[in-house]
């Protein structure tokens, strides 16, 4: 019981060749201006997006989902106090180090918990 | 406390749309004090500082903070249960998006709290005003982080819709088989993946500028500046505006009683509409003269044949339907009439010529407030009042909804009109004073702020008082086309409890009537 | 090449406005029929049909011939505008700066300088062609004559050069429109547009 047939890549590829193609016309009507570069990222994220889901369609079925997750609050929050130390001063961007080193080790202990109990 | 910590993709979105609803009112009463202001000539409350602040919280909250969250979420909400999927891709991940998100939007408005205060450096934050000397102080280096933390919260949300979309389609969901509002997510996800990294890195040097210098330096850094900023620019009013333009194509379908016209069509110029966005972005830089104007000119003029292929598929699914005027109708009429006014706009100043007297004006404030306010707010409303009842399990209430559609299309038209005159009569934009000839129209303009803030209570008003004496909804009031339709209202966990039904068309409950209907008729043999 | 950009804006503003306007009461008038001609009434079926691929190839092809006419009518005005040939003309070099400006007529020993405190007022001859080159000094500022429909940033760093075409006699407002820090909405000029002899006695008199 898989999902489409193609992994749902063709609207992706379909937008990175108009994308491609704007950019050319771009760097063509600005003589080689570096800032057509940026027309690049999407195709970049997208067209191997597109082949993994190509290659690797999900397997479908029932999927083991936590209904729960603190420790994914507690690094955003690490996260967001070492960005603010940023401007708040290096103790700052150090606890939210810990703060998020503390909830991806928790997390990392809620995840692989949950496939022990679920038998994988 | 768990609600904080579910990573149930429905309690995600609540969560979002909570948020974003708590910055709309916070943004939204930044304004009214500025129309408060500007009401009559001269200063008369705020100070030209506190005026830079009020205009810069405004724009960033309602556009980092409110509309791009509220699509995003209405999307996180929505896109699982259109496809026939159980969760959305990476739960986790959207949880994290959110309190990213959320975290940088305390962040932004906590600079009301410094020395300072909040950034003032408008929602572009151009340098070199931007820099340390231009704007000192702690407060707009929260911005600049705040901000990045929203944005890349953003683009995690993002990310898991579209990994639904791809990889978590029911059997028989093919793209070309998805419902109208989900392939306005997927398109709206390819913006957001290729163009909001482009936003953080450019936050991330903006405050290595503040803190380090030398990263911007001379006209060129300025002017990379720009480009960094406005390639994201550009592609986030649409993305605050396709999500809601498939809101209005499932609500008028709905409400016509018909299959939505022209799907085809629709998906050729989704995807050619949101890739011309990314291309669009010179045109706020016309007036530097640093960029090849017409390849901006001619990609955003372009812009026009897509939008006028989803305008024509809009009205065609109206034409030879049979038309329902409750309440998400009118708010997608609403949008459907409003938002072209700011699209012609649009077609305007991409023209260089034209962008040379209006740039920087209030022709350009009226401009997007027509396509954000009147046209997107409109439809994430016509959104709402739609879905509400399936989120909620009750329905809202019928006449005070439409009552406040009444108030807000008046109150946005009084409001916002008039700032076309005004600019094309050289009011600039971000002044709290002006020429005291341009007094009668800012006076005008200010009474519909008055108006809209009613309409904006009608409208919290009916969602708590739904809420609290609810008038049960049941699976499908509304008689709809898509898959959301076929479970409880509220959803169970896993979304769907029954098989669904077979997948042929981007309207699966409405082929399911038609062949019920057509297996009645055979039963009849004789036609009375 | 003449023309001032009052008039180049003004053809292409009511080609682009009367255009819009038609577009708009198109479609609002199409909204407006399905609204009152499709209502649900007792006994009506909705029409089945969701496809009309030649419509959509039309409507296409329309607005796509719009477009290609707005673009050829812009890009041929825009062509004009940027355009700047300092052959006989008077120059100007402004330079914008947090919240003044100054007005240096190069090779005549005039400066015209003032800020919010005191607005600065510089003179051109009417109907001559004047050649600007614009910067700033410190963040980014931009110089807007609504009576000329014009306006150019002022970049630090950065010259910009655009000519302009005075008309009508008297003083024209001018102001910054890009928004530069606090004291933005008071940074204005004025600009005293003259006959040749009173340009003359006013150069004259500010050396």
């Amino acid at each position: 019981m898989s999902t489409g047939p193609k992994g749902g890549g063709g609207p992706l590829v379909a937008w990175s060749a108009i994308m491609v193609a704007l950019g050319v016309m771009l760097a063509i009507w600005t003589t080689g201006s570096t800032t057509a570069l940026l027309f690049l990222l999407g195709p970049a994220l997208l067209i191997p997006l597109a082949a993994f889901s190509r290659l690797r369609p999900a397997p479908g079925g029932p999927r083991l989902l936590a209904r729960v997750s603190v420790p994914v609050v507690v690094i955003a929050i690490g996260a967001a106090l070492a960005a603010i130390g940023v401007t708040g001063g290096l103790w700052l961007v150090l606890v939210g180090a810990e703060v998020g080193a503390f909830g991806l080790v928790w997390l990392v202990v809620e995840i692989t918990g949950e496939r022990r109990r679920a038998g994988r | 406390m768990t609600w904080l910590a579910a990573t149930d993709h429905k309690k995600t979105a609540a969560k979002v749309g909570v948020a974003s609803i708590f910055f709309f009112l916070l943004s939204g009463l930044l304004a009214l004090t500025m129309r408060a202001e500007l009401a009559q000539p001269g200063l008369q409350f705020v100070s030209d500082h506190t005026y830079d602040e009020l205009f810069t919280m405004h724009g960033s909250g309602m556009i980092y903070l409110f509309l791009t969250p509220a699509a995003l979420g209405l999307g996180l909400y929505l896109v699982p249960l259109q496809v026939g999927a159980a969760e959305i891709a990476a739960p986790r991940l959207a949880l994290f998006g959110f309190w990213l998100y959320l975290l940088g939007g305390l962040t932004m408005y906590s600079g009301f709290l410094t020395n300072n205060g909040a950034g003032d450096a408008t929602w572009t934050a151009t340098i070199p005003l931007s820099n340390s000397s231009g704007t000192p102080g702690v407060g707009m280096d929260l911005w600049v982080i705040g901000v990045a933390l929203a944005v890349l919260g953003s683009l995690l949300i993002a990310i898991t819709i579209l990994l639904t979309i791809m990889r978590l389609r029911a059997p028989g969901m093919t793209m070309l088989r998805l419902p109208v509002f989900t392939w306005t997510m997927l398109a709206t996800t390819f913006m957001v993946v290729a163009s909001f990294p482009v936003l953080v890195v450019a936050m991330g040097l903006l405050i290595a500028e503040r803190h380090i210098g030398g990263v911007f330096t001379g006209s060129t850094g300025s002017v990379a500046y720009q480009h960094l900023f406005w390639f994201y620019g550009h592609p986030v009013v649409y993305v605050m505006f396709f999500p809601f333009v498939g809101a209005v194509g499932e609500a008028v379908a709905t409400f016509s009683r018909k299959r939505f016209f022209g799907y085809r069509a629709l998906v050729v110029s989704l995807l050619f509409f949101t890739a011309l966005s990314m291309a669009v972005w010179g045109h706020h830089m016309f007036i530097t003269g640093a960029v090849k104007n017409q390849y901006y000119s001619l990609t955003s003029t372009l812009l026009a044949v897509p939008a006028g292929i989803e305008y024509l598929d809009l009205i065609g699914t109206m034409i030879g339907g049979a038309l329902v005027f409750r309440a998400p109708m009118l708010f997608a009429l609403g949008f459907i009439a409003q938002f072209l006014i700011g699209g012609l706009t649009g077609i305007i100043v991409a023209s260089p010529p034209l962008d040379y007297h209006v740039n920087g004006s209030y022709f350009i404030v009226a401009h997007f407030h027509y396509t954000l306010f009147a046209g997107s707010l409109f439809g994430l409303l016509a959104g709402v009042h739609y879905w509400f009842p399936k989120a909620t399990g009750a329905m809202l209430r019928e006449r005070l909804a439409k009552a406040s559609f009444w108030v807000l299309a008046l109150g946005a038209n009084v409001t916002f009109f008039p700032m076309f005159f005004l600019g094309y009569d050289g009011m600039p934009r971000r002044v709290a004073d002006y020429e005291p000839r341009l007094g009668d129209l800012n006076l005008l303009s200010s009474i519909g702020a008055g108006v809209i803030a009613i309409g904006v209570v009608m409208v919290l008003v009916n969602l708590v008082a739904s809420l609290r004496r609810k008038e049960p909804a049941g699976d499908d009031p509304w008689g709809a086309q898509t898959l959301e339709w076929w479970t409880t209202s509220p959803p169970p966990r896993d979304n769907f409890e029954a098989p669904l039904p077979a997948i042929n068309s981007p309207a699966p409950l409405l082929d399911l009537r038609e062949r019920e209907e057509e297996a009645r008729e055979r039963r009849v043999e004789v036609p009375v | 090449m003449s023309g001032s950009t009052r008039s180049d804006f003004a053809s292409v503003w009511s080609l682009y406005l009367w255009i819009g306007i038609g577009v708009a009461v198109l479609v609002l008038c199409a909204v407006l029929f399905a609204v009152v001609r499709y209502r649900d009434r007792p006994g009506r079926a909705p029409s089945r049909r969701a496809e009309r691929t030649a419509v959509e190839v039309a409507a296409t092809v329309l607005i796509l011939a719009i477009v290609a006419l707005l673009v050829f009518r812009t890009f041929h005005t825009e062509a004009r505008e940027d355009d700047s040939s300092a052959a006989g003309a008077v120059r100007i070099d402004v330079d914008a700066f947090q919240w003044g400006w100054k007005f240096t007529y190069p090779g005549q020993g005039v400066t015209v300088i003032g800020n919010s405190v005191r607005e600065p007022n510089f003179a051109v001859p009417a109907g001559r062609r004047v050649s600007f080159a614009l910067t700033s000094s410190d963040v980014i500022h931009a110089m807007w004559i609504p009576g000329q429909r014009f306006k150019k940033d002022a970049i630090p760093g950065r010259t910009n050069h655009f000519d302009m075409e005075f008309e009508a006699r008297g003083r024209e407002p001018g102001l910054c429109s890009e928004f530069c820090g606090l004291r933005h909405s008071n940074m204005r000029f004025g600009v005293w547009v003259l006959s040749d002899a009173s340009y003359e006695r006013w150069l004259a008199a500010h050396r």
